[in-house]
């Protein structure tokens, strides 16, 4: 043994070198056995990632259904009726009552019984008999921004395909029926399905177990004392770190493949691209996630004091990662902020493997940004291992 | 032998016979699923009794106090608390559990209030009451303090008052100085001789033998059945034993001769004399001189003293069939022992800085191959700092630490490969089992894989745990994990051991194999620095350093540290300890005088005959009498509180 070490020298030794010592196996051979005993972290790898997965897939579906639209029909004419049966046949909006006027609905729209109105004046038919642009006017409840915006898109969508109909119907009213609004809209919303959320929340969910797993294994050894035993032993700080993050990063890899099974199957998601890329960009995100954990470890004495730093360190990862709210919606000044989050450019490569079916040739900017942040938390949350311990 | 033993006692003492009864137990019983934790035991404590319950971890004393505090159901037997049942009793008995709640962040006055108020007192009563024991523990000062910042023995006061302040009759105390250093100790049961002398009954669970002593009367628990009651001077002499202490330069060879010379029943090995234990009516001192004379070991000193109560529970223990065992260690033999003589842990001019705090403040040590070496001192004296920056946790803000031959990079794996570890909170993971954890160590320390398979067999047989070792680590009470860990600690046959208080919670007998193999170590040349807070197990080492804020302010062997005090401890035996303990703290000053059960130690600068006439002069005044008054010698107990206490009023360190 002291041979051993003697002939390994002090000089670079390789990870080759130090197990042939033999001191990496015992050590990943521990971890290994206290992660199979430890039916909470099976549980939690597994239940709370499919969980989530179903629960923002389906929950967090920003479409728009049952929007209750005030009808004011003062036109009262087969045109008019085309328009509204147009909407209330749309899906996204019924229609629980018809007003007289503009005043009524607005004041239906105030009371909160409902969410929009359609105004229908009294020469609509006229003018498009006469060709010119008919107007409707939409009134919305902007309470909701968000909720706003999305319903003036259907509105217009539903006017949209009404004209092209009416167009295709009466080829010589080469006039189209308008319908001003001054909703401004920020993404379109038909694109925003389960597809996207899930795509994108994999990434979230790996950082968030990762971390979560990462820093209550370390912290457990803190707060029970077996971490000055183990820095006593001749294991180095560098030995314990790789031992400590080897056998996570194995298991973790397993919920790469747990939260791309629930996406395929529950919401059908396609695999257009390289599974191997995603697999690799999957690693990395897990990677991050352990480097975040030991960070947190580094800092905090107990698992409870690890679980509350983690609250305060995960939401703005999940938040300012484009996985829900997309980063064009982000104040300008917060956006630079998410290029050095790994989650955001996790989301970027698994929907453009998963959806688009892109490569490498496209997505490689943001694989190098993966590995430039999990090289980086790795080794920043090593080294401050290494300083308290070391 | 409990139950057949009880008229006896009751002779023995025939004022206690009229006291009311306090606590009386039948043949009780406690079994969890097919565990049976308490296997029917008989007590009778009267009032204003202090009782003590002693046994190791595991030996069933907490499961009795929860059933004498109301708050967990006996599976069968009869209790009665003044005549009624527990539950019934509940507002009487005041319960300090061994994890019991004080809110940290808040004051003293703040807690006692809060403990108040659940038992609906008013809060005038409540501060009248609070403020009544503060004083009287010497802690009314610190009422604005919050409790986080409290020393241990403090805290363990202040649990006491709020104990307290419902003003039972009877309190039940479940190890309430685990943990608390000995200065600490000392004043808490200072304080329960004052609340017995009041009149109120105590019954305490201890592990410590030191602290039976204080007790009136006392029993020893083992495997959930009372054993061996009585009061401590009963207990002591019932074995019938002699202890003769040698003193002689070669310990290990009289050790290995009068083990087995006839008529010794026992030995056992201190820091620098050996304990023979004898029949009492051996000739003793002459058959033991004769053997050590026909090898050829010189003697410089042997007497014949009275057996302790670690005597009498060894033997105890012993009849029950508790012996472990230890076989020897399996060293490699192409390696030959270390050189012993040699500086294996050297500390020079180390100081310790947090911040603005200092924590350790110029420590010079040198412990030797083949030395035991003792660091004491009392919470927050900067022991735990300085073994971690001895063993190369933790660096010195400045001087030079010298570990193993190596100066300067301490943290190479090469050093500690060659060094053994036992932490304080320790260290086994809970996770793994026995054998898991034995294995992960073996490897990780590079233990030769030829060698693995003997080395973990022998810690399993050290431990008493052969074919067991496919158990749950968590699942092994505090002792048994510590002697797993200890073992573990030398598994690859370290050169250099630190010791972070190996053996608390350890029942005696299980201590005593661990002293063998600490022994067995130093005779192979091995270096072992040892931390305790348990001054019985302080005479066990070579060389002992009092440490006292961040100093060391004594050093020297066992005895050299007892001839540093000054004047005698004189013991008296009276009719009324209580009113002789407060009678004699007038004319002495209350640091020089304890009440121990029955008797009183009194600290006296004059010669003993001069000082003994002046004692029973005062009790004759106070018309006490007087049954005995002995030239005990002091205890290291005795010289570690006087070594702290004139540290901490000069501010200053002595001469060593």
């Amino acid at each position: 043994m002291e041979a051993d070490a003697t002939n390994a020298g002090v000089g670079v030794r390789t990870l080759g070198g130090r197990l042939a010592e033999g001191r990496l196996v015992p050590l990943f051979l521990k971890e290994l056995t206290q992660l199979g005993r430890n039916r909470r972290l099976v549980v939690m790898l597994v239940v709370p990632p499919t969980i989530q997965l179903l629960l923002f897939g389906f929950a967090l579906n920003p479409e728009v259904t049952g929007l209750r639209l005030a009808v004011v029909d003062q036109s009262r004419t087969p045109e008019s009726r085309q328009v509204v049966s147009a909407f209330a046949s749309s899906g996204s909006f019924v229609i629980p009552a018809q007003f007289a006027s503009a005043e009524q609905a607005g004041a239906s729209i105030s009371n909160g019984d409902a969410d929009a109105a359609l105004v229908i004046p009294f020469d609509f038919a006229e003018r498009r008999v006469r060709g010119d642009t008919a107007t409707v006017q939409l009134l919305l409840d902007a309470t909701n921004a968000n909720t706003a915006a999305i319903a003036g898109g259907y509105a217009a969508r539903i006017v949209e395909s009404l004209n092209r109909s009416l167009l295709a119907e009466v080829p010589r009213a080469a006039r189209p029926i308008g319908l001003t609004t001054t909703v401004t809209l920020l993404y379109n919303p038909g694109l925003l399905n389960s597809w996207f959320i899930t795509t994108g929340l994999i990434g979230t969910l790996l950082v968030l177990v990762g971390s979560l797993v990462a820093s209550g294994s370390l912290v457990v050894e803190k707060e029970t004392g077996t971490i000055e035993q183990l820095l006593m032993t001749p294991a180095s700080a560098t030995e314990i770190i790789v031992a400590k993050m080897a056998p996570l990063l194995l298991l973790l890899t397993a919920d790469i493949v747990i939260a791309l099974s629930v996406a395929r199957i529950v919401f059908d998601v396609p695999v257009r691209g390289s599974l191997a890329l995603f697999g690799v960009a999957g690693i990395l995100c897990v990677l991050s996630g352990i480097g975040i954990g030991t960070f947190i470890a580094t800092f905090t004495k107990s698992q409870q004091q690890a679980q509350l730093m983690g609250f305060f360190v995960n939401p703005p990862i999940a938040l300012l990662s484009g996985v829900v709210t997309p980063i064009e919606a982000m104040p300008e000044w917060i956006r630079p902020f998410t290029l050095v989050n790994p989650v955001r450019h996790f989301a970027t490569i698994s929907r453009g493997v998963l959806l688009k079916g892109a490569g490498l040739d496209v997505l490689y900017p943001h694989l190098l940004a993966l590995v430039a942040a999990a090289v980086l938390l790795v080794g920043i949350s090593a080294w401050r291992f290494r300083k308290q311990f070391g | 032998m409990t139950q057949g033993d009880r008229p006896r006692e009751s002779t023995a003492a025939p004022v206690e016979r009229l006291r009311e009864s306090a606590v009386s137990v039948r043949d009780l019983r406690k079994s969890y699923g097919t565990v049976e934790a308490v296997r029917g035991i008989d007590l009778d404590v009267s009032a204003g009794e202090i009782f003590g319950l002693i046994g190791p971890d595991g030996a069933g004393k907490t499961s009795t106090f929860q059933i004498l505090a109301g708050v967990m159901a006996e599976t069968s037997g009869d209790v009665q608390i003044f005549g009624r049942s527990p539950v019934e009793a509940r507002p009487a008995v005041g319960y300090l559990s061994q994890a019991f709640s004080l809110y940290l962040d808040l004051s003293v006055a703040e807690n006692i209030r809060y403990i108040g108020s659940l038992r609906r007192l008013g809060v005038s009563e409540i501060d009248e009451r609070g403020d009544h024991y503060l004083e009287m523990f010497d802690m009314l000062r610190f009422r604005d303090r919050l409790a986080g910042r409290l020393s241990g023995g403090m805290k363990q006061k202040l649990a006491l008052v709020c104990a307290l302040i419902a003003r039972p009759r009877l309190l039940l105390l479940d190890e309430p100085t685990t943990g608390v250093d000995p200065v600490s100790r000392r004043e808490f049961w200072d304080a329960l001789a004052e609340l017995s002398g009041m009149g109120m009954t105590i019954v305490v669970a201890t592990p410590y033998l030191d602290e039976a002593e204080r007790c009136g009367r006392l029993a020893l628990m083992h495997q959930g059945r009372l054993h061996d009651s009585g009061t401590p001077g009963e207990v002591r002499r019932r074995p019938r034993l002699k202890r003769i202490r040698v003193r002689t330069g070669n310990l290990e060879a009289a050790e290995r001769i009068l083990e087995t010379a006839s008529g010794v029943r026992d030995t056992q090995r201190f820091g620098d004399s050996l304990d023979v234990m004898v029949d009492e009516t051996d000739g003793g001192e002459a058959v033991a001189r004769e053997a050590l004379a026909r090898e050829g070991v010189d003697i410089s000193d042997l007497r014949t003293e009275p057996p302790t109560l670690e005597n009498a529970f060894v033997a105890v223990l012993r009849s029950l069939g508790g012996e472990i065992v230890v076989p020897p260690f399996p060293f490699d033999r192409t390696r030959s022992p270390v050189q012993s003589g040699k500086v294996a842990i050297g500390a020079y001019g180390v100081r310790k800085w947090f911040g603005s705090f200092q924590a350790v403040d110029d420590v010079t040590v040198e412990v030797r191959h083949g030395e035991v070496y003792g660091l004491l001192g009392a919470n927050g004296a900067g022991k735990t700092t300085t073994i971690k920056m001895l063993c190369g946790l933790l660096g010195p803000t400045s001087g030079d630490i010298e570990l193993a031959g190596e100066r300067g990079s301490l943290r190479t794996a090469e050093v500690r490969s060659r060094i053994g570890y036992m932490s304080q909170k320790f260290s086994l993971y809970d996770d793994l089992t026995i054998a898991e954890n034995l294995r992960f160590f073996a490897g990780v320390y590079g233990v030769p894989r030829g060698e693995r398979d003997r080395r973990i067999s022998w810690v399993l047989e050290a431990s008493g745990l052969v074919g067991r070792e496919s158990l749950m680590t968590s699942s092994l009470p505090g002792g048994w994990k510590q002697r797993v860990a200890f073992g573990a600690s030398l598994m690859h046959a370290p050169s250099v051991l630190f010791l972070d208080e190996p053996t608390s919670g350890v029942d005696p007998l299980a201590r005593r194999a661990l002293w063998k193999m600490i022994n067995a170590m130093a005779d192979r040349g091995v270096a072992i620095l040892v931390t305790t807070h348990y001054l019985e197990e302080a005479e066990q080492c070579n060389r002992l350093g009092f440490m006292a804020a961040g100093a060391i302010v004594a050093e020297g062997s066992p005895t050299q540290m007892k001839a540093r005090m000054g004047g005698r401890l004189l013991e008296v035996q009276v009719g009324d300890a209580r009113r002789a303990t407060l009678a004699l703290r007038e004319a002495f000053g209350s640091q020089r005088v304890s009440q121990f059960g029955d008797r009183v130690h009194v600290h006296v600068d004059t010669p003993v005959e001069i000082a003994g006439a002046r004692i029973r002069g005062l009790l004759a005044e106070h018309a006490i009498d007087v049954a005995r008054l002995d030239d005990i010698g002091f205890s290291l107990e005795d010289v570690f509180i006087d070594v702290v206490n004139r540290a901490r009023d000069s501010g200053g360190r002595e001469t060593a």
